[in-house]
């Protein structure tokens, strides 16, 4: 298997514009050359976006980028897309292109929808023949109805996406770029963006994305790679990088607040090694996390669990030596939303491998991806943390976050405050 | 060089869907739309007629049709060269959004000009037709003329549109330079009408100053030729032209070699 993007060794580095600016006239730069003057060597004032990164990214493949604000993610794309140059290094690209970096390029707001269409298809590399022979379907997928045919200026903001992603997906490229467009719309263009975008796996192209969702991630790509601080800090396995990642970020957090100042305020700083302990750690945690395992009431890994069925969530620690432990669960929301933590003194643990198990027979959360931190520390030791995505599959009788047990009756109005009901009805698993 | 143009080929669907939204663009929102393009050159002819054919009658023979067979071209020459300044540097959502040819930007000025250009030259002859001054077979080499034109227009435009880019007061210049050009350039005057220097230790007769004027000044050379063709009747004199032609090789080749080298900074100055 071909690849379908390669980047090599590439760095990129911006000039500082503040400094710069003010030097930059044509009247200051004719001035100096008549007055004789050499040009002043500029002190490095440039900011390295970028400063050394390897990818291969293979043909057919879903490639997902994570990593914080500011650490060149979307530098990375737009270098990809060609529209940077790379300051060194080189970048192949294998196939027709199609960036959907930021969305209605070039949309003109007099001008109605579907003169647009026009004239950001050609924008996108389409040909004027490909954009009338697609203008059908386009129009058919942003499902504006009359509006088509009004001016965009009068366009709602989700109605201008929708269009403008709709002419973005039908470009029809052998490689897609994606930063962070996929909360297009409503929740039913949402799923239907999502469906185009499987189409677009399913038919063999490949695609690289930026997103800080982490369990998209974890559910769309086949690889993910993490980029910190303009460096590749980690490529592979969806799962496994996603995990390192949250794993660096809750200890970042973690030292913040224990030495008063954040790793996470300069964007673009590299987030804490994890491997290596902080400097401030005297002395090394004794146990730490190797695994956790989501299973259900028959001990199987399903893709998604049942809100009213069981959860077991078992902890594969490993102890150095002796010590008294403290675990802890969370779940969580994708966004970070705290539903449940619970806290379990587990008492002096033996060196060597162990098992922590959580049991919950009914899980009782609303449908969708949820991340599960578990936590294992020590006394005042520096706790270790590793985290795993929780889906639950969607139930057509409840919505929210948490779904407890619940039941509903219809009462006579005579017995209004007679307890027992009349008739009960459980919800079913 | 060539390069350049063979993509500029390669994008024309482009060039020209852009050509087109800006002409279209212009007038959208008013009531007579589209008409305002011819409306406008009419509108403006009218002003000049009245002016120098009622207010100050002892302007020359047909003055105002005089000017006009100057005034159409240059204003195809400013407008371009003016617009085509900010072309690069005022289009931050494509450039940055978009993997987008960068070149496109100071063409579609270009063409979007001589488009306005071409359809405003029916109003001309209807003014001539005005003035009793009937379209000869001279007329085949308005499209040598406009080729010229346009070849040399984009050559300047390509630069100053790069330069523009890092250096932004260019603009603001350029406003005075043109003004300067235009009274520099035989539009409101002819070129026959001037006469010989005789101070500054100078000594030039009428011809020869003439000559320096057309020589020197491409676009000076290409108003005498419009309006040989357009006014006067006649074939055009082909030295000066070849001048022209030889000086827009060589700024054509400097600037897009500039272009080139600049456009991968584009995405990162503007």
């Amino acid at each position: 298997m071909t690849d379908a993007i390669v980047i090599d060794r590439v760095t990129k580095h911006f000039q500082k514009r503040s400094k710069r600016n003010e030097s930059t006239t044509l009247k200051s730069e004719l001035v100096r050359i008549l007055k004789g003057q050499r040009k002043v060597v500029e002190p490095a004032t440039h900011i390295e976006a970028l400063k050394g990164v390897d990818l291969r990214v293979p043909k057919g493949s879903t490639m997902g980028i994570v990593g914080r604000n500011g650490s060149g993610k979307s530098t990375l794309l737009k270098l990809v897309t060609g529209i940077y140059a790379p300051t060194s290094g080189s970048i192949t690209v294998n196939g027709r292109i199609s960036a959907l970096l930021e969305l209605g390029a070039g949309f003109h707001p007099d001008f109605t929808g579907r003169e647009n269409i026009m004239i950001n298809g050609i924008i996108l590399g389409m040909s004027r023949a490909e954009v009338k022979s697609r203008v059908d379907e386009i129009i058919a997928f942003a499902e504006l109805g009359d509006f088509i045919d009004e001016p965009v200026r009068t366009y709602s903001s989700g109605m201008f996406m929708r269009l403008a992603f709709a002419v973005a997906t039908h470009v029809d490229p052998e490689i897609l770029i994606i930063d962070e467009i996929l909360s297009v719309g409503d929740e039913h263009f949402g799923r239907k963006s999502s469906a185009k975008m499987n189409e677009f796996r399913q038919s063999g192209k490949t695609i690289l994305f930026v997103t800080h969702s982490l369990s998209m991630i974890e559910t769309w790509c086949d690889s993910a790679v993490w980029i910190d601080g303009g460096r590749t800090r980690m490529v592979g396995d969806p799962r496994q990088v996603v995990a390192a990642y949250r794993q660096a970020i809750s200890m970042a957090e973690a030292e913040s607040e224990r030495v008063g100042h954040s790793a996470l305020s300069a964007p673009g700083l590299a987030l804490p090694q994890v491997e290596a302990p902080p400097p401030v750690e005297v002395i090394a945690s004794p146990v730490h996390v190797t695994e956790v395992r989501l299973r259900d009431a028959v001990g199987a890994q399903p893709s998604a669990f049942t809100a009213d069925g069981a959860c077991e969530v078992f902890i594969d620690v490993t102890v150095d030596e002796p010590a008294r432990c403290d675990a802890s669960v969370e779940i969580a929301t994708v966004a970070g939303v705290s539903l449940f933590r619970t806290q379990f003194a587990a008492g002096e643990l033996s060196a060597g491998a162990q098992t922590l198990r959580l049991s919950l027979p009914r899980l009782g959360l609303g449908e969708g991806a949820h991340v599960v931190t578990a936590t294992v520390w020590s006394g005042e030791l520096p706790p270790k943390a590793l985290s795993r995505t929780l889906v639950v599959a969607p139930n057509p009788t409840a919505t929210g976050l948490i779904r407890p047990e619940h039941a509903w009756s219809l009462e006579p109005r005579a017995t209004v405050s007679e307890p027992p009901p009349a008739v009960k009805l459980t919800a079913e698993a | 060089m060539i390069r350049n143009l063979q993509e500029l080929y390669q994008y024309r669907a482009l060039l020209w869907a852009l050509s087109l939204r800006e002409l279209k663009a212009r007038y959208r929102a008013s009531v007579l739309g589209f008409l305002w393009t011819f409306l406008n050159p009419t509108l403006s002819m009218a002003v000049y007629g009245l002016v120098f054919g009622v207010i100050m009658d002892n302007a020359p023979q047909r003055y105002p049709f005089y000017l006009f067979c100057g005034l159409l071209p240059w204003i195809f020459f400013s407008s371009s060269v003016l617009g085509g300044t900010t072309s690069v540097s005022d289009r931050k959502d494509l450039l940055t959004k978009v993997r987008f040819p960068a070149q496109v930007l100071p063409a579609y000025v270009v063409l979007t000009n001589l488009i306005n250009f071409t359809l405003s030259l029916p109003l001309l002859f209807l003014l001539g037709i005005f003035y009793s001054d009937v379209p000869s077979w001279h007329l085949v080499f308005v499209p040598v003329l406009a080729l010229l034109q346009t070849l040399f227009t984009l050559s300047i435009t390509y630069l100053l549109s790069a330069l523009n880019v890092a250096f932004r007061d260019l603009q603001h210049i350029m406003a005075n330079i043109m003004q300067l050009l235009f009274f520099l350039t035989p539009v409101l005057w002819e070129v026959s009408s001037v006469k010989g220097v005789e101070r500054f230790g100078l000594s030039m007769s009428a011809a020869e100053v003439q000559q320096l004027i057309v020589m020197s000044n491409p676009i000076a050379a290409l108003m005498t030729a419009w309006r040989d063709v357009l006014f006067t009747h006649k074939v055009p004199d082909w030295q000066p032209l070849a001048v022209v032609a030889g000086v827009t090789l060589i700024i054509l080749w400097i600037s897009t070699s500039v272009f080139e080298r600049r456009r991968e900074e584009f995405a990162e100055l503007v």
